[in-house]
């Protein structure tokens, strides 16, 4: 009997303290700035592998061996979403590092939680010649109209990505519409007797290539008044493109795996000659060319009633909780990544977009395109892109809310319009 | 003489679980002020079966684990129940795959399972089926993720089986073999009987194992294809660390206590009647 009271008792003393659960999280400030010999220390939380990942080190060493002031620390973290997972935590543990960079979607939620540095006022912020597409400004819709927060650094698109020698025995061109990608996977499409099928087209079931379709179609994920449409009939006609192409006409394979397994089974599987066409980002240019046994050529992503592209990739994030000092040396360290001389290394070493016109414009000078078509090809597709709305639950609605719906209505066959109620629906609820 | 152990319970256990059920009446990204919004988090998950859809997939799951590590355990430790050394290295060879971490598991099965490069793809491309992706697949990558656990488990049950093998008295099986006990007789009425607490360990081993299950369903399918694959630790993990709710998360953790409560009462009582019967 004293056990059962004791625990009882125990049981109500633990539910008493409950309450205290959220009080602790509040976002603790670092006030005294890490030194290592003598130089400030800027830890940059990243999240890159393979080439990406040593192109960027390679930077960071280069930065490091021309100062005598800051010291960057980069220390990997997984992939983008373990990153993020392990940015929001130490956030809220006090024990985030000066410096990250996070995929766009997650910005406007993390500038309302008030984690950002305005770096509005830093020394040349507002001077830096970016690419308007991928700027702030120009990746969110009135981007502009927010505190400048977030400063382009790997930024992507979508881009189509054909296999040249397999297209040329077709007799085939890159598609330029909806229709012409379902003839052309047609064509492309072969089955062996042993069941062994070539598929015509891949892409992963995400939210990102989604996107792209649904501004294809004529529609936006969320209206200028906040309203979360996903679309309307866009997204859904989005969806049943997919579900054509999956389920009725057998031309597309949905590949194994969610996020970036899928991109990853999908890149494989291009360059084993095992699909012709795919969809997937501009980051990939160089791993592709370097990698496959044939040619690759890259289009820009077909119509439906227009063109229309979302951009990708990260933006680097300075966190309001860092010491001052570490947030001015950080500062110093973005404003040099995005010199010209930096971003032409970045870009041309790894695919990604150059983000400033002057880098731009010497590899204009350069004659970089002439020579790499498919990096123009990118280039040249930012004139379609459509800028994410500025909504805190962006990131929850793509990843929460619609890529499940897609993977059920493209795997399963749900009904297209049942699944985008469903899914405005959830978007409604709060999180 | 209860103080620490009621200490520790209330600090590791009582609390967090007190934590958990408070936090689930909030909407909290952890990073903005939490909101109350009562029971609306519950409402949420509930809402189109999803919730039930999480439970019934876990409890099949563990289903099909317990009962393929049982079978496979105690069929491996009768056959390998004999001296020598090739039946000891046959044992040692089964145990050593519960030894390897579930990531080198996870990984190794990946590549074994990979329709375009792995032995599954190229066995499905000889019999004339193409490359088959069970992991890409809603109706097979959870049976899988189970076949896969059963693997990693199986050499445990075996071990544990072998031991209680070595418990049932040479003597009885004698007396029933010249009582004219086959030797499925000899299993039916004198082995099995004697194993049932041997059975009854591995069962619940392998119960609170398939219940923990994450490493497996992180790497090998992230809870997809369309959550397919989507057990209640990972389902949590999910929700708080990457869907940003940890309201949600908090709810989902509250439902799989009250699950794992009425589990455990159940196996609770079926022991207690079992105890019963045998005194």
């Amino acid at each position: 009997m004293l056990a059962r009271r004791d625990l009882l008792r125990a049981c109500a003393s633990s539910l008493a303290l409950a309450p205290l659960a959220l009080a602790p999280l509040a976002c603790g400030h670092r006030t005294r700035p890490e030194y290592r010999d003598g130089r400030v220390v800027v830890t940059f939380w990243y999240a890159y592998g393979d080439l990406v990942r040593k192109v960027m080190l390679d930077l960071v060493a280069r930065y490091n061996a021309s100062q005598t002031r800051v010291f960057v620390e980069a220390v990997h973290q997984g992939d983008y979403y373990e990153c993020l997972a392990k940015l929001r935590t130490a956030l809220a543990a006090g024990a985030a590092p000066t410096l990250s960079h996070v995929v766009c979607e997650i910005i406007p939620y993390l500038a309302r939680a008030g984690v950002l540095e305005d770096l509005g006022a830093y020394e040349g912020a507002r001077a830096i010649p970016f690419v308007p597409a991928l700027a702030q400004g120009g990746t969110f819709a009135a981007g502009d109209a927010q505190p400048l927060v977030a400063i382009p650094f790997n930024r992507s698109t979508p881009i189509a990505f054909l296999n040249a020698r397999m297209l040329d025995e077709a007799h085939l061109v890159p598609p330029r519409t909806w229709d012409e990608l379902v003839e052309a996977a047609r064509k492309l499409t072969r089955r062996a007797a042993n069941g062994e099928v070539r598929w015509g087209y891949e892409v992963p079931i995400q939210g990102w290539y989604w996107l792209a379709m649904v501004g294809q179609a004529g529609g936006r994920l969320i209206e200028p008044d906040g309203r979360v449409s996903l679309g309307g009939d866009a997204g859904e006609k989005a969806l049943r493109f997919w579900q054509r192409l999956v389920r009725d006409e057998h031309v597309m394979r949905p590949p194994p795996g969610r996020d970036y397994q899928a991109w990853q089974s999908t890149n494989e599987s291009f360059l084993g000659g095992r699909i012709a066409m795919m969809w997937s980002s501009t980051a990939h240019v160089r791993y592709l060319e370097d990698n496959a046994t044939f040619p690759v050529v890259t289009a820009p992503l077909p119509r439906d009633v227009r063109a229309s592209v979302p951009t990708g990739g990260t933006m680097f994030v300075v966190m309001r909780s860092a010491p001052d000092e570490e947030k001015r040396a950080a500062w110093e360290f973005v404003r040099w990544m995005c010199d010209a001389e930096q971003t032409i290394a970045w870009s041309t070493r790894t695919g990604y977009m150059p983000v400033t016109r002057p880098a731009v414009e010497r590899l204009i000078e350069r004659g970089w395109y002439g020579k790499h078509p498919n990096d123009r090809v990118a280039y040249d597709q930012l004139a379609a892109v459509e800028p994410w709305p500025w909504a805190p639950d962006l990131f929850r609605v793509e990843r929460d809310v619609v890529e499940p719906r897609l993977e059920e209505g493209v795997l399963q066959g749900g009904d297209a319009h049942a699944l985008m109620d469903d899914a405005r629906e959830e978007a409604a609820r709060p999180a | 003489m209860l103080g620490p152990t009621l200490v520790l319970l209330v600090v590791f256990f009582l609390l967090p679980i007190g934590v958990a059920a408070y936090e689930s009446l909030f909407s909290w990204d952890i990073l903005t002020p939490p909101r109350y919004v009562g029971t609306a988090n519950y409402t949420a998950l509930a809402a189109h079966g999803e919730l039930l859809r999480v439970a019934l997939r876990t409890l099949g799951y563990s289903v099909l684990v317990v009962a393929g590590t049982m079978t496979l355990g105690l069929g491996l430790a009768l056959l390998l129940d004999r001296p020598g050394r090739f039946f000891g290295f046959v044992r040692a060879s089964v145990f050593s795959a519960y030894v390897v971490s579930w990531v080198a598991v996870a990984l190794l099965w990946m590549w074994i399972l990979d329709g375009n490069s792995g032995a599954v793809g190229g066995v499905t491309r000889w019999l004339g089926l193409g490359s088959v992706s069970l992991l890409g697949d809603p109706r097979w990558a959870l049976p899988t993720l189970a076949v896969v656990a059963v693997w990693k488990l199986t050499g445990y049950a075996m071990i544990v089986f072998l031991a209680g093998l070595q418990g049932v008295p040479r003597s009885l099986l004698e007396a029933a073999a010249l009582d004219g006990a086959g030797s499925w007789g000899r299993f039916r009425h004198v082995t099995m009987p004697l194993l049932a607490p041997t059975a009854s360990f591995v069962a619940t081993t392998s119960l609170v194992t398939s219940f923990q299950a994450f490493d497996v369903v992180r790497i090998m399918t992230q809870g997809g294809p369309a959550r397919a694959t989507e057990l209640f630790v990972y389902a949590i993990y999910e929700q708080i660390f990457l869907n940003l709710s940890v309201g949600r998360a908090s709810a989902l953790t509250v439902v799989f206590f009250v699950l794992l409560l009425a589990v455990a009462g159940l196996q609770l009582r079926v022991w207690r009647a079992r105890a019963g019967v045998s005194r």
